[in-house]
């Protein structure tokens, strides 16, 4: 392969503590590669290795068809890298920023300058493009720090949670820029918080828990993998939760733990397979009286995934998670 | 994929990383030291406060001791002033660190790293700007001390001497405060550790009393302080006196175990990430 990134039982100790276990990793040329897991599950510290930050203790891996251990120069020069935490400098403007990236970065000085006119204005930081940037704000620090990442269009993108602290707006923006790049035929691997970013951008997805690739594939690969249909019921009277969770669990035929209940929400989750299983839980819950305020089918999501894999919620944040003990249930073993 | 494996022979062999044309590492160094610089030059409250310091302090020298303390040779006045200007190439030399530190806690070095650039440019462009802002801070301070009556009694060309002097002096210094930014990775801290060799260093030194003058068990201390060394040829060049080559053998000979020994330990720390 001649572009792209491939791990190779990627090890990484720090001291006695073993942060990668031997990671398996490779991106097609071309493609965008979404590496998800649960805090400290290795994501960050695959990326610096992959980006010649860190070295590997022990397997090998290739950027580009370059050893990032042997040739980190040569890596250095077709990478671009947006990492956990803004790596910019306050005491320089926005401008001056993309500008010495460009220049140590080969451009020649007009062409650097160019280029960072046309990123701050992708990144909508023009009006404070000559601002220094101690006096930004940190979703706009973060907007620089991918802008600083794209000065050379480099064939091969690392970007670690580029979305994180990014108002709705600047994410779809990033979201339009990854696109925009991928149809150019750039790499990409990213990481992220949000399962339902990595849905929306990415070609692949690697789940990595405790230093170890657990599962990959496309979304709909790693959502089949979880199988069947949940069954998402709201009731109108919250008292009635448990009765409703009786009655299904007694018309499905399956343990009552492996359904997600949720008194304080009014709200049942039930694994099922097919849309007749609608049916059958309109009849049964109309039988026993308990009346239904919402129900319906939906396909599993990434969160689903997430969840049953390792066994965590994907993140804190409430807009993301559903209250774990719920989540966890309902996904069972 | 993970139908995609490696190649047993991967492209780029390990000298590729080496091979930077000259003209390249020239600029990197260049850029970053521009970059460096252009961070001193927008921190003027920096700039403000640690030129007034020392120059208080030459102020204080000049008008409140002169009158008491007699020195062999010229004023107290005179005698006091290579003394200062010294003790502010150390504690400006600290600077280094300081700045190294906040490039590893703001994330700058990583930025740098990930960068193609040449692999000395980040140490070396620190050097580079570090050393004209001594150099700087030392001509503000000579003409300073003019100002308040200062003379140099060997002529112009000593008088140069004297200011490569003590810039070479707070060169080796900057050695020592990378390797303390590489290691303590925290301005704070290498700013609160910093003071802790350099004080003691400071004042069993020749800085503001001939070593003759200071207690007694202290004298052989003082003699083999690389502060005095600096400080005595400082003061030969300026002054004269027989004392002058004796001294600045020492200070050879300290600035060379300085930075043999720093510069090591820093590109070390450097390299291990
Ligand atoms: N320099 C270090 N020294 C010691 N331990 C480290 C170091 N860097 C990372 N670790 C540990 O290695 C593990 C993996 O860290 P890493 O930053 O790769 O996680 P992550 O998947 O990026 O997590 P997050 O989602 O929180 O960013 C963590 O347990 C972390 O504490
Ligand atoms: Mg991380």
């Amino acid at each position: 392969m001649s572009g792209g990134v491939v791990a190779e039982g990627l090890v990484k100790r720090f001291g006695s503590f073993t942060a990668l276990a031997g990671v398996d990793f490779s991106v097609e040329e071309g493609t965008v590669v979404g590496l998800l897991g649960p805090n400290g599950a290795g994501k960050t510290t695959t990326i610096r290795i992959l980006t010649t930050l860190l070295r590997p203790d022990g397997g090998r891996a290739a950027v580009a068809g370059y050893d990032v251990a042997r040739s980190p120069q040569l890596v250095r020069a077709v990478i671009g890298l947006t990492g956990q935490y803004a790596a910019v400098d306050d005491d320089l403007s926005g401008r001056e920023n993309l500008v010495l990236v460009g220049r140590l970065s080969r451009m020649a000085k007009r062409a650097a300058s160019e280029r960072a006119a046309v990123l701050l204005s992708a990144f909508s930081l023009v009006e404070a493009s000559d601002r220094l940037l101690r006096t930004y704000s940190g979703g706009m620090r973060r907007r620089l720090d991918l802008a600083a990442s794209l000065m050379v269009a480099p064939p091969v993108l690392f970007l670690d949670e580029p979305t994180t602290g990014l108002d709705p707006r600047s994410r779809l923006q990033l979201w339009d820029v990854i696109h925009g790049l991928r149809a150019q035929g750039t790499t990409i691997v990213l990481t992220t918080q949000y399962l339902e970013e990595a849905d929306q951008l990415t070609d692949r997805i690697s789940v990595i828990d405790g230093g170890l690739v657990i599962a990959e594939g496309t979304a709909d690969e790693l959502k089949a993998a979880v199988g069947g249909d949940v069954l998402d019921l709201k009731l109108a009277d919250r008292a009635r939760t448990a009765d409703a969770a009786a009655t299904l669990a007694k018309a499905f035929g399956v343990p009552e733990d492996e359904l997600t209940v949720d008194a304080e929400l009014g709200s049942v989750l039930v694994p099922v397979s097919g849309a007749a299983a609608l049916i059958e839980a309109v009849r049964a819950l109309d039988a026993a009286h308990v009346p239904v305020a919402d129900i319906g089918l939906r396909r599993p999501s990434l969160d689903d995934v997430f969840l049953s894999l390792t066994g965590h919620v994907a993140d804190e944040r409430p807009e993301m998670a559903a209250p774990s003990a719920r989540r966890r249930s309902m996904m069972g073993a | 994929m993970a139908g995609i494996t490696l190649p047993a022979q991967l492209a780029g062999t390990p000298e590729s990383r080496a091979a930077l044309p000259p003209a390249r590492v020239v600029a990197d160094i260049a850029l970053v030291a521009g970059r460096n610089l252009r961070k001193v030059l927008r921190n003027t409250r920096l700039i403000v406060f640690s030129t007034i310091q020392p120059l208080l302090q030459l102020i204080l020298f000049a008008y409140v001791f002169a009158g008491v303390a007699r020195v062999p040779g010229t004023s107290y006045k005179n005698f006091v002033v290579p003394g200062v200007i010294v003790q502010t190439m150390v504690f400006s030399a600290m600077g280094t660190g300081v700045g190294i530190a906040n490039d590893l806690h703001t994330g700058m070095i990583d930025r740098f790293r990930s960068l193609p650039i040449a692999r000395s440019a980040f140490l070396v462009g620190r050097t580079v700007s570090d050393s004209l802002r001594l150099g700087i801070q030392s001509v503000l301070l000579v003409i300073a001390a003019s100002i308040i009556g200062f003379r140099f009694h060997n002529g112009a060309l000593a008088a140069v001497g004297m200011m490569v002097v003590v810039v070479l002096f707070g060169m080796a210094l900057t050695a020592f405060s990378a390797w303390l930014g590489l290691t303590l990775r925290d301005p704070e801290s290498v700013q609160a550790a910093a003071f802790i060799p350099i004080l003691p260093l400071i004042f069993t030194s020749s800085a503001f009393a001939p070593v003759n003058r200071l207690p007694g068990w202290m004298q052989p201390l003082a003699k083999v302080n690389p502060v005095t060394a600096a400080i005595d040829t400082a003061r030969g060049l300026a002054f004269g006196g027989s004392h002058t080559a004796t001294a600045a053998w020492h200070f050879a000979a300290w600035w060379v175990a300085i930075v043999a020994v720093f510069t090591a330990l820093a590109v070390r720390r450097y390299r291990l990430g």
